[in-house]
């Protein structure tokens, strides 16, 4: 009789608490309400971020092309001052959009063709000596290493980033001018794609008839996946490789000193998909994360601003850093990793189980 | 008291296994089971359906290996530029790409070009008839064996392809139309006229995830299903490519490249360095350029990659994970791997495979996986043929491609061409292009319902 009692429970209260655990894991989409948030986080995240940054972008190369434009018919220290923080400026965005570096920007090959590292410096040098004609068509023709953003800056710069307006050959000016018409024109590309080529819809609309998203989830996992990517590209690669070879000689963007901030700029991308906002605030992932799990969210922005603080407490130039700030440099990889590491094993698992 | 824990420790034991069950029923079912049907990769599977998929890292790798892999990953992006330079010299002096990724992007399959631009993600293999020394295909005096589309700008292009498309309509068995373009190429501008006996294969860049497994499959294995003669008379054959390996210096298996022209994961890295970068190294130690004009290094030059380098990146792509299958428990999806069975797709895309034991590096020991292929040359018919052979493979012949991940191509590389050249525009096109040994199975899917031909093609996209 007890054994009797004892095998029915042995077996009852096991099915019981397996049928409650089997309910609690199907309950999370049936809410209406957090079903038009998911949609809307989409829509924000594709339209308010991914889409404006790039047409941010193009109105800065506009911006940048009119400044290089001046520089060549007056060129003197003033406007290539203008020129030089036009090209910051137009970079700042296009650090940023590294943070949703997927979609057309990587499959058309746009990515290579504006921001390849290094330059080749004996073809540029070989250009610039030759009687060939530097149109824009010249310019797009051209290798990877010597287009887009690295030779502007090199030209802007100078080697030692001490270029002076006089120094400026007619050729050096011949060869920018076409250089910057072209980056404008690849920026359009993307810009150009995302908004009449309908990839912000593809986005937008994931799982309800993208071709490129046949699932929510698979947007979702695809922005989260980006963010992770580029913690992982600026931790392990853009600054460790110069760090542990201990030689500026492979840092990024050597010539305008501006490698900090590109390594910042990139960071700052991961909170600007992560909160739906570019310039103009929309919903972001925080939302959804907000209303299931503070404590996640509260941790991917202690995580980002530690990241982001620890870059700023770099004082050096970055080129400088690896070999004069190393705890610092080291520092910041560390604090970058760590918010690799929590997108990537705490924020992608919530959001394959909640934004379905 | 004694009873009482046992009874406790059954109900915590079966609770756990219901646990245990609940979990499973997940959209990443049965990534418990080790032999899944959704773990293309066996234990190396990685779970992203993004533009990242094909870019995993190995799972359960030590931190020292991690940074081999990453190191080689740094490399495969790494852009290479005229010597001297700072960073990365040594490019060309002809050259048909500056770096691994440009070809491989987000280490996926290339791109085919358009009408008026260049080959970028594809190259063109080039010989004269006859065999080499080790029954190689036999290089064009002034050319060698590939046909390099770019040059350093005060060097001279090897040449240039045009390519045109002739497009041909034929019909399904229910009266469907479909659309088939076959390429031409042509080489335009040789930088020196070309022999007239010329040979010319097309090889588009193939996916570089997935080939630490590849490589981890004994040749027993593979050899088992090799049958040359056919003699078991089903109209597959399956043959063996021999192909010389130039460290061991003598002849073995070809696994690797359209053809399986290539024996170790070390030489196709090294090949293409040393062909499509123009970077010498310790296997190919000598510029492609070398007794051609382009040629301008000085006499008792030095390779110019590293070794560690170039083991760095032969790890990184024997350490890319497989993404997992999708929609495995769709019942489409189901029905069109059905399909796949009985139209005898599968007697070349072999569905499982098992890798050896491997106790140099554990993460590839032993492991089933999904990769659908046989990797032995099959008769694929005119249509398809390049008149070009390789070694043991015929101008007809060509290696089954693994087609684990192919569903993602899309989603990587932002286009759907197929087939060693590109030319098919959709996988249902690279199916219909297949004759030779599968013209039965193509013939089986001409005369599918729609619905079926769908089935088919969803299965596709699940790999």
């Amino acid at each position: 009789m007890n054994k009797t009692i004892i095998k029915a429970l042995v077996i009852a209260i096991p099915l019981t608490l397996a049928g409650i655990s089997c309910k609690k894991d199907k309950t999370t989409n049936t809410n209406t309400d957090s079903e038009t948030l998911k949609k809307e986080i989409l829509s924000d995240v594709s339209n308010k971020v991914c889409k404006e940054s790039y047409e941010d972008m193009y109105t800065k190369s506009l911006a940048l092309l009119a400044s290089v434009e001046t520089l060549n018919t007056t060129t003197n220290d003033a406007n290539l001052a203008i020129s030089q923080a036009k090209w910051k400026d137009m970079r700042t965005t296009w650090e940023q959009t590294e943070a949703w570096l997927f979609g057309p920007i990587a499959a058309e090959e746009i990515d290579p063709r504006i921001d390849t590292w290094p330059v080749d410096f004996n073809a540029l040098e070989d250009i610039l000596s030759s009687d060939d004609d530097l149109t824009e068509a010249y310019v797009d023709d051209l290798e990877e290493s010597l287009k887009g953003f690295h030779p502007i800056e090199y030209l802007l710069w100078g080697q030692n980033g001490t270029k002076a307006a006089a120094s400026f050959t007619p050729r050096e000016k011949e060869y920018l001018l076409s250089l910057t018409q072209n980056l404008v024109k690849l920026t359009k590309e993307v810009r150009d794609i995302w908004t009449t080529g309908g990839y912000t819809q593809e986005l937008a609309l994931a799982g309800q008839g993208s071709t490129e998203f046949t699932t929510r989830v698979a947007a979702y996992v695809q922005i989260v996946d980006a963010m992770a990517g580029i913690c992982e590209e600026v931790a392990t690669g853009k600054i460790k490789e110069p760090f542990d070879a201990a030689d500026a000689g492979l840092e990024e963007s050597p010539f305008a000193k501006n490698s900090l901030t590109d390594f910042t700029n990139n960071i700052k991308g991961v909170l600007a998909a992560y909160q739906g906002r570019f310039i103009n605030d929309g919903k972001g992932l925080e939302d959804l994360v907000r209303a299931n799990n503070l404590s996640l969210d509260a941790e991917v922005k202690a995580k980002h601003a530690a990241a982001i603080a620890a870059l700023a407490d770099i004082t050096v130039p970055f080129g400088d850093a690896i070999t004069t700030q190393q705890s610092k440099v080291q520092n910041a990889m560390d604090k970058i990793g760590d918010l690799q590491v929590t997108l990537e094993t705490k924020l992608k698992p919530f959001l394959q189980q909640y934004a379905k | 008291m004694r009873k009482t824990t046992k009874a406790v420790l059954i109900i915590l034991f079966i609770v756990a296994g219901f646990i245990v069950a609940c979990r499973k029923a997940d959209v990443t079912a049965n990534a418990g089971n080790p032999d899944s049907e959704w773990l293309s990769g066996g234990s190396q599977t990685a779970f992203d359906e993004g533009s990242g998929a094909f870019s995993h890292m190995f799972n359960g790798l030590p931190e020292f290996l991690e940074r081999v892999h990453e190191i080689g990953d740094g490399q495969f992006e790494a852009t290479f530029v005229s010597a001297p330079a700072p960073v990365n010299p040594g490019l060309g002096p002809i050259f048909n790409n500056v770096s691994c990724a440009s070809c491989h992007v987000n280490d996926g399959r290339g791109k085919v070009p358009g009408t008026g631009e260049s080959a970028a993600n594809m190259l063109f293999r080039l010989s004269i008839p006859g065999e080499g020394e080790h029954g190689n295909p036999v290089p064009v005096p002034g050319f060698g064996d590939q046909l390099q589309s770019r040059g350093l700008l005060s060097k001279k292009k090897e040449g240039d392809v045009a390519i045109t498309y002739t497009e041909t309509t034929y019909e399904f068995a229910d009266g469907t139309t479909y659309k088939l373009r076959k390429p031409t190429y042509t080489i335009i501008q040789p930088y020196i006229p070309l022999p007239a006996n010329i040979m010319l294969s097309p090889r588009v860049a193939a996916p570089v995830f997935g080939l630490g497994l590849i490589e981890g499959i004994s040749e027993a294995d593979i050899l088992a299903n090799a049958d040359a003669e056919d003699k078991d008379g089903d109209g597959i054959s399956g043959k063996p490519n021999y192909v010389w390996d130039v460290l061991q210096e003598k002849k073995v298996l070809g696994r690797f490249g359209w053809k399986a022209n290539q024996p170790s994961l070390l030489q196709q890295v090294a090949a293409a360095y040393n062909g499509d970068i123009g970077i010498t190294n310790f296997v190919f130690p000598k510029e492609s350029s070398e007794g051609q004009t382009q040629f301008d290094a000085d006499p008792g030059y030095n390779y110019e990659l590293s070794d560690s380098l170039l083991h760095g990146v032969e790890f990184y792509v024997r350490t890319l994970a497989v993404p997992a299958r999708r929609r495995v428990d769709n019942a489409v999806v189901a029905n069109g791997k059905s399909i796949f069975i009985a139209s005898g797709c599968i007697k070349c895309h072999k569905a499982d495979a098992r890798t050896s034991v491997n106790v140099s590096l554990p993460q590839l020991s032993n492991q089933l996986i999904h990769p659908y292929t046989d990797l032995l040359l099959h008769d694929m018919g005119e249509g398809l043929a390049d008149n070009r052979p390789d070694f043991l493979a015929s101008g007809r012949e060509w290696r089954t491609p693994p087609l684990w991940g192919i569903g993602l191509t899309q989603r990587v590389n932002g286009h759907s061409n197929f087939l060693h050249d590109g030319r098919a525009r959709s996988l249902l096109e690279a199916v219909l292009w297949h004759d030779g040994e599968a013209a039965s199975a193509k013939e089986k899917v001409r005369a599918m319902s729609k619905a079926e031909r769908n089935a088919l093609v969803t299965f596709l996209e699940s790999l």
